[in-house]
This record gives C-alpha cells, sequence and structure tokens, in this order.
C-alpha cells in the first residue's frame, strides 16, 4: 500500500515489512493494515512467521526493511513502553508472573487504574469468573492460564491487541468463546490481530485475513482464504 | 625422620592407596586420581617457589596480584561467554570489590603492608569474587536464555527492559550469596576454615587465627555481594537493546 494511504489508516498499517532474525528476513515486503474495530487473521504454517511478525509490530524486534504505523505515525518514533501499551501482546506461551491472578492483572499498572472493576471486567471478557482473581496465578491450567494472559493485555486498555495463538490451549467450546470476545471487542472499538494455525477459526472471527505463505503475506477475505484452504499448511499447534 | 621428608611420604602413601583402592574398586578413577595428584603438586611446589621470589623482591607483588587477577577473570569470563563483553565485566566484578577492599584493610592497618600478608588475602577476596560473579553470571545466562518468554511478557506489559530483568538479577545474587552465608553461619563448627588452620599450622595463637579469620570471613560478604551486584548490573547493561529490547544470549534474534 503506498505511504499515502497507510497515513490515514486508524489502526496499524504495515508497508514494505521484511523481518527476521540476525538479519536473516523470514518474510518481505509484508503490506497490511490493521483498523481498529476489525479482527484480523494471520495464518500461516508452522515457521511462516506468524509470531516473527507479531513482536515486531510492538517493537519487541526491530524489522529488516519497512515501517509500522499506528494511527499514521510511524512506530519508531514511538516511546516503545507507550507503543506497548497502546499495542498490547499476548505471546504464544502465557507466562505467569509470580503472585495472585489480581497481581497479574494489575501488574505494572498505576495502583489507581488497577481497581476491582477494573479487573474484574477484563477477567470476564476473557472468559473467567471474578473468583479466580485470588487464586494462584502459577496452579492455573494451561486454558486458564491463556485466558488469565488476555485478561492481563486487556487490563491495560489497549487500542489495539496482538494474539499469538490464543486458542492453542483451548477446547472446541472454549475457543468459540474466546472467538466471541475478540469480535465483541472489536465491535467495541478494539483492533484484534490474532495468529492461528486453526482456520476454521480464523473464518469465523476474522473480517480479513493475512496469509503467510512463499516469505510473504497474501491479503484477503475469509472466504477466500476458505477457497485456497486445500493449499494451505495446517499442522497442529507446536 | 625429618618432618619435610615424613610429609612426603605420608602424602604419597595415602595417595597410592586412593588410587589402588579405586583401582580394586574398578572405579575407572585411579589414573585421573593420580595425575590430579601429580598437577596438584607441581602448582604448589611452583606457586611455593615463585611466592618465596616474591617474598624478597616486594615490587613483584604487585605482578602476582595481577595475576591472580587475571586468572580469576578469564575462569569467571569463560563462564558466561555467551554474553557479549564477558571478559570486561568479569574483570570489573572481581578487581574492583577485591581490591577496593584489599586497600582498605592495608590502610586502616588491619594486615601489615607487606607481600607475606597481602598476597594471600588478595587471593581470598579474589577467588570469593570470583565464586560470586561466576555464580551470579551463569545463572543471569541460563535464566535469560529459558526465561525469553517471561521478559517478552513483562516487556509487552509495558516494563522497561531495565525493570523486566529485575526479578532475574535479584533471583541471580541471592542464589549466589547462599554458598557464603553458608559458609559464615558454619564457620568453626562444620569445618575449620582455611585461613585458620594455616595460620595455626603456621605457629599462630588461636586467638590471632580466629579474629584473622574472621575479618577475612566478614570482608568476604562485602566483597562478594558488591562482585554479585556489579556482575548483575553489567550483564543488564550488555543485555538490554535500545528501544527497550532485551538481547537473549545465544539468540541471532
Ligand atoms: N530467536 C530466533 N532466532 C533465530 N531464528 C528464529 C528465532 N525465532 C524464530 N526463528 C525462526 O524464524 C522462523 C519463523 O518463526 P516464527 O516463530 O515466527 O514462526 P510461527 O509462524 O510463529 O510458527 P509457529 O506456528 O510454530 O508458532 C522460523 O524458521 C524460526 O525457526
Ligand atoms: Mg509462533
Amino acid at each position: 500500500m503506498s505511504a499515502r494511504l497507510a497515513d490515514r489508516i486508524d489502526g496499524l498499517a504495515v508497508a514494505g515489512l521484511a523481518v527476521g532474525h540476525g538479519g536473516r528476513a523470514v518474510l518481505r515486503d509484508v503490506a497490511f493494515a490493521a483498523r481498529k474495530g476489525s479482527v484480523t487473521a494471520l495464518v500461516g504454517p508452522s515457521g511462516a512467521g506468524k509470531s516473527t511478525l507479531l513482536r515486531c509490530l510492538n517493537r519487541l524486534l526491530l524489522p529488516l526493511a519497512g515501517d509500522v504505523l499506528l494511527d499514521g505515525v510511524d512506530t519508531a518514533g514511538l516511546e516503545p513502553c507507550e507503543l506497548r501499551r497502546r499495542v498490547g501482546l499476548v505471546g504464544q506461551t502465557p507466562v505467569m508472573l509470580p503472585g495472585s491472578v489480581r497481581e497479574n492483572l494489575a501488574y505494572a499498572l498505576e495502583p489507581a487504574t488497577a481497581d476491582e472493576r477494573r479487573l474484574t471486567h477484563a477477567l470476564r471478557a476473557a472468559g473467567l469468573a471474578p473468583a479466580f482473581l485470588d487464586r494462584t496465578a502459577g496452579a492455573l491450567s494451561g486454558g486458564e492460564r491463556a485466558r488469565v494472559a488476555l485478561a492481563r493485555a486487556l487490563t491495560r486498555a489497549p487500542e489495539l491487541l496482538l494474539l499469538d495463538e490464543p486458542t492453542a490451549a483451548l477446547d472446541a467450546d472454549a475457543a468459540r468463546h474466546v472467538g466471541a470476545t475478540l469480535t465483541g471487542l472489536a465491535r467495541d472499538g478494539l483492533g484484534v490481530v490474532v495468529a492461528t494455525h486453526d482456520l476454521g477459526f480464523a473464518a469465523d472471527v476474522a473480517d480479513q485475513v493475512v496469509a503467510l505463505r512463499d516469505g510473504t503475506a497474501v491479503v484477503g477475505t475469509p472466504a477466500e482464504l476458505l477457497a485456497t484452504a486445500p493449499h494451505e499448511a495446517t499442522e497442529p499447534a507446536s | 625422620m625429618s618432618r619435610p621428608l615424613a610429609q612426603l611420604l605420608a602424602s604419597a602413601a595415602f595417595v597410592l592407596a586412593a588410587a589402588w583402592l579405586a583401582h580394586r574398586q574398578r572405579l575407572g578413577l585411579s589414573r585421573s586420581l593420580l595425575t590430579a595428584a601429580l598437577r596438584a603438586a607441581v602448582q604448589l611446589a611452583l606457586v611455593g617457589a615463585l611466592i618465596a621470589l616474591v617474598f624478597r623482591v616486594p615490587g613483584l607483588a604487585v605482578a602476582f596480584v595481577a595475576v591472580m587477577v587475571a586468572t580469576a577473570s578469564l575462569t569467571a569470563g569463560s563462564r558466561m561467554r555467551a554474553l557479549p563483553g564477558s571478559r570486561r565485566i568479569a574483570i570489573a566484578a572481581i578487581a574492583l570489590p577485591a581490591l577496593s577492599a584489599v586497600g582498605v584493610l592495608l590502610l586502616v592497618g588491619a594486615f601489615a603492608a607487606t607481600p607475606r600478608a597481602t598476597i594471600p588475602t588478595a587471593g581470598i577476596l579474589i577467588g570469593g569474587a570470583m565464586l560470586a560473579t561466576t555464580l551470579t553470571g551463569r545463572r543471569l545466562v541460563e535464566d535469560l536464555g529459558a526465561g525469553a518468554d517471561e521478559i517478552e511478557a513483562r516487556l509487552s506489559l509495558g516494563d522497561r527492559a531495565r525493570d523486566a530483568l529485575v526479578p532475574l538479577t535479584r533471583r541471580a545474587i541471592a542464589g549466589a550469596m547462599v554458598p557464603l552465608v553458608d559458609q559464615t553461619r558454619s564457620a568453626g563448627l562444620v569445618t575449620l576454615p582455611g585461613t585458620f588452620v594455616g595460620l595455626v599450622l603456621g605457629g599462630a595463637s588461636p586467638e590471632t587465627a580466629a579474629r584473622v579469620q574472621l575479618t577475612v570471613l566478614l570482608t568476604l560478604l562485602l566483597v562478594q555481594l558488591l562482585s554479585a551486584l556489579l556482575t548483575a548490573e553489567l550483564v543488564t547493561r550488555a543485555a538490554t537493546l535500545p528501544g527497550e529490547r532485551v538481547a537473549v544470549p545465544g539468540a541471532t534474534g
């Protein structure tokens, strides 16, 4: 997409992006926009570069080339901690920090913003009852951890949310619930980018699909994705 | 029989007995027992001769201490090779606390400013600083690799790179201090520490030996804590990248 178009996008806009490790590109010429109020699914086989691309969007990793714009502003010029508060990332392995679920949700928040209402609201949005607040985070099941990690990102009230395989540890019912949560959040104005192996999940939740293949990204609609699905490798979560 | 001859014969007999026993039990240990004993004999004879020379030529004492610092830094540095600048980190974390403490002890007159007093004291403090640096550095390198997900999670929640590393550095420092705290707590009860034994064998009174030993142990507490803190600080600096990012040692990212 042209730089002028990207200037006007409300959300994340990626242009000419190359990402990789140690100078070796995994993806090149990636261009797409993730608008606030919409869900973008990032699909591709294991090793395609989904996690690497997500890390570049909140600058845990620097792109090898190209730009990432947030509301038309180059993210390279934003203060990194500020960028990461506005663009939340829930990583592929849900990490529980020491202490209770409450301490996890309130982590690095100003005490004033970490009030009970906000925490329970985030917990409910992630599909957990408020009673979970006082559970020890380290003792939760894999699926519960995934939801606490989602709630923890939501307490920061991000403008965009990047999720790396949020349904990998969930059963079908829980995955559907997370999908409904994401579409609900998008309806309320959040921009969602979700990396997933699960093409069915992607088709259910996404307004737009970014398919990573052959070292670059192809942007399309969920219907187009399903039409080409037989060619898509869908290995199980690693 | 003269005493030196008796010492040589007794220790040779003991190590041969150990090697024979290991051979009989098929432990596959007898050869390494003998070579270790031989190495120790050669190293100690050389060091003995060298120190005798240093005692006669006090100017050499400075060079001797420098060699101790260099050897300790090489050893500690190799344990955290995965980090850029590991050797420089080790030199600073060992030399600054250990040599400052030697300086203070000499300045207040706790030890005579002679090679005979300075070299063993410096040796113990440098050795302790090396231990603290190695333990802290090795643990940090391991945890930086194993804890990459946790660090990324903290960064993603809005932490600065330095803050995201604090839990790791705290754990590494506390872990490194455990052996020394244990050693200090059990001093004189479980084992008689080396300085005490050496002084008593050398003819000092048990009171003097105890006093010197206590001075060394308590000085070590601060020296090792400072070495651990310095290591943690320098590793933190080496591992944080511009833009509030953290470099994971070994990864090419
Ligand atoms: N820290 C790293 N250093 C070097 N190479 C890396 C690093 N992390 C990932 N890679 C490589 O980059 C490529 C893309 O990895 P990435 O984790 O982004 O894939 P992915 O699409 O998220 O895969 P998965 O679905 O298995 O999570 C892979 O070939 C991987 O081996
Ligand atoms: Mg991944």
